[in-house]
């Protein structure tokens, strides 16, 4: 069964003067699940987002909230946590969160000391960021956006981010996640990429990933292997002592390092390589 | 060198706020101290009463301007124009000497009053010998056309010394309102939005009056305790009296404070940076205390400077605070400046509510289309 999608961008473009940061996107967020979003610095991820909040008019397109377009009573379902994390750092973590409370109405007497009694502006970033997190979970939102939410912030808090955001997600909120480390898009249950201000590809990890798959070239002198094939235009990732390139560079590879001793073999494309490939053919 | 010289001109070249700020400041400056910064008095609302009070108007000259002239009325109905703002001067003629009541809580007005009355008294100084002559040369009768005793004595009412403290502290409360109303409030939601917390505060469920009241309410009770400080050391330093009722004087306060609070908070709602806030509150604080009749009367000002002088809080605060202390003004006397206050409010309130509406849901104005295209790309 279909459930009733929480958040909806319907083909959506958004202009600031002559530049087009988003274009023509199409996204669903629906209940339960963890979308992704990915793209580099400026691929109009943060864009989309606000977008979808209601805090950026779209140019074209529309948007939906819970059925319907962005209000102030809907904004009571949303727990959102800005990329600065939007914390009022000359309060304590328990003043900025009980001011989130009183705001949600939710019970004022909930606490749990479990943040230090100091300014939020002395704490580390880690700390700042599980602040900001519990903020936007404790009124129980159904729409969970996090733009970028483990940026800084160290693998063993990262993990434990994920944990609670997987905890909201089987608790039926639907999260969308803006993020640029593949390694937590992987624990997404829906991928959209994004780069130069479009979708160029969607859906889950293996559907974005394809088959698709990468040469991987073992050669003694790598360096100088990197450079030829630099020189021919092509971008090789150094990985331990091999060089992985797109798998449709292998006619070029095998003529450039000709007259070379090296072994060539397929591998699965990771994530990464994918999302540059996807990027690089985009640009 | 010269490349900072560049850097810094195409920053200004940006900078359009500082720019016009840079240009518009000197022409108000040069506009509000060459049409307004008078302490020449060249016009004094002044009635007559008493027998002889229709001779005594003809004959009256500049600065004196007559605001009415009743022969049927005497000391008392001259004291109540005086205390109700209809006159600065009053005239009481009858009795041989002229008795003169002059506004003391218009400073420089009383002491223009006091000066040009010397004058008139200089000047009449040989009137009997002359009308003696005249009575001998005219027709019977009509030497009694000069029969206007000239004024003799001189009574300053509610600032016998004319003491500028007296007149200065309750204005200047206003004074300190306003800073604290316009420039501290001003940078209110500018901070937030620098911080980065004014995108929370949309996502939220405040509405655009939450977030207003919420803004000025802090700042309303500071403010109101400064007030209460300045009037109380004023008046232990100062010996200015309370003639009037300290209700009438709070409310007027209040009411005051929440225009100039309401204004802080527009400005901050339209500017991007601190910045831009103090700039612009700077353009807001700065004519209230040259135009609002604190320092320089409004009398003396030009017609076009005194209507800006009109659209001012701070011109109806001092009235009020005047009014009140140094004439015991009660709210008949002072309905208008109220009225004038409420009506400032309900501008600034609009247009504070208006703009955080569209800053807190900024998306909603457009949505209404938005239904019809989200319709079209369904289908």
């Amino acid at each position: 069964m279909m459930t009733e999608p929480l958040a909806e961008g319907l083909h959506v473009t958004r202009r600031f003067g002559a530049a087009v940061a988003v274009r023509d996107v199409s996204v669903t967020v629906r209940p339960g699940e963890v979308l992704g979003l990915l793209g580099a610095n400026g691929a109009g991820k943060t864009t989309l987002l606000r977008m979808l909040l209601g805090l950026l008019p779209p140019s074209e397109g529309a948007v939906r909230l819970f059925g319907r377009g962005p209000s102030l009573a809907l904004r009571r379902h949303i727990g959102y946590m800005p990329q600065g994390m939007g914390l009022y750092e000359d309060l304590t973590p328990e003043e900025n969160l009980r001011f989130a409370r009183a705001v949600f109405g939710v019970d004022l007497s909930l606490r749990r000391n479990e943040f230090p009694d100091v300014p939020v502006g002395a704490l580390p970033l880690g700390l700042q960021r599980r602040v900001a997190f519990r903020q936007v979970l404790q009124h129980r939102p159904r729409l969970l956006v996090l733009d970028e939410p483990t940026s800084g912030v160290d693998p063993l808090m990262r993990a434990r981010l994920w944990q609670e955001v997987r905890a909201a997600a089987d608790q039926g909120a639907g999260v969308l996640i803006t993020t640029h480390h593949m390694e937590e898009a992987e624990q997404c249950d829906r991928l959209v990429v994004m780069a130069d201000g479009r979708v160029v590809a969607e859906g889950g990890l293996e559907e974005i990933l394809a088959g698709e798959e990468v040469v991987l070239v073992e050669i003694a002198d790598w360096a100088q292997a990197m450079t030829l094939l630099e020189t021919a235009g092509y971008e090789p990732a150094l990985v331990g002592r091999s060089l992985r390139l797109a798998a449709s560079a292998e006619p070029e590879v095998r003529r450039v390092l000709s007259g070379q001793e090296f072994q060539i073999r397929r591998a699965p494309a990771t994530l990464e390589e994918r999302f540059v490939a996807l990027a690089a053919r985009r640009s | 060198m010269w490349a900072m010289v560049v850097k810094e001109f195409l920053q200004l070249r940006r900078d359009r706020r500082t720019l016009a700020m840079m240009i518009v400041l000197p022409l108000m400056l040069l506009i509000i101290f060459g049409y307004a910064a008078s302490f020449d008095v060249s016009r004094i609302p002044t009635v007559v009463v008493g027998p002889s009070a229709k001779a005594y108007a003809q004959r009256l000259e500049k600065p004196f301007a007559l605001a009415g002239a009743y022969p049927a009325q005497g000391l008392a109905a001259a004291r109540r124009d005086l205390r109700d703002g209809k006159a600065d001067v009053a005239f009481v003629t009858g009795g041989g000497a002229t008795r003169v009541l002059v506004n003391g809580a218009d400073l420089f007005t009383a002491r223009a009053a006091e000066t040009a009355v010397a004058r008139m008294a200089a000047a009449q100084v040989d009137l009997p010998r002359l009308q003696a002559q005249l009575r001998r040369l005219l027709p019977p009768g009509h030497g009694d056309l000069f029969h206007t005793p000239r004024p003799t004595k001189v009574d300053v009412l509610y600032n016998p010394g004319l003491k500028t403290a007296l007149v200065m502290v309750p204005g200047l409360a206003g004074v300190i309102l306003v800073f604290i109303g316009t420039l501290i409030a001003s940078l209110g939601v500018v901070r937030e939005r620098q911080a980065g917390t004014f995108e929370q505060l949309a996502v939220m469920p405040l509405s655009p009056w939450d977030v207003l009241i919420g803004k000025i309410a802090p700042y309303f009770l500071v403010a109101a305790v400064d007030l209460g400080l300045v009037l109380g050391v004023g008046m232990w330093l100062f010996d200015v009296p309370m003639h009037g009722s300290w209700a009438l004087l709070i409310l007027g306060a209040l009411l005051f404070l929440f225009v100039t609070l309401s204004i802080g908070v527009l400005i901050s709602s339209v500017s991007q940076n601190q910045g831009q806030a103090i700039q612009l509150a700077m353009l807001t604080v700065l004519p209230q205390i040259l135009l609002s009749g604190l320092i320089f009367p409004l009398s003396s000002m030009a017609v076009g400077v005194r209507w800006i002088a009109y659209v001012l809080p701070l011109t109806y605060f001092v009235e009020i605070s005047r009014g009140v202390m140094l004439q015991g003004q009660t709210v008949a006397d002072l309905w208008r400046p109220f009225v004038y206050l409420a009506a400032l409010g309900a501008v600034a309130v609009t247009f504070a509510t208006l703009r955080f509406y569209r800053l807190l849901n900024p998306a909603a104005g457009r949505d209404r289309h938005r239904t019809s295209a989200a319709g079209k790309v369904r289908a």
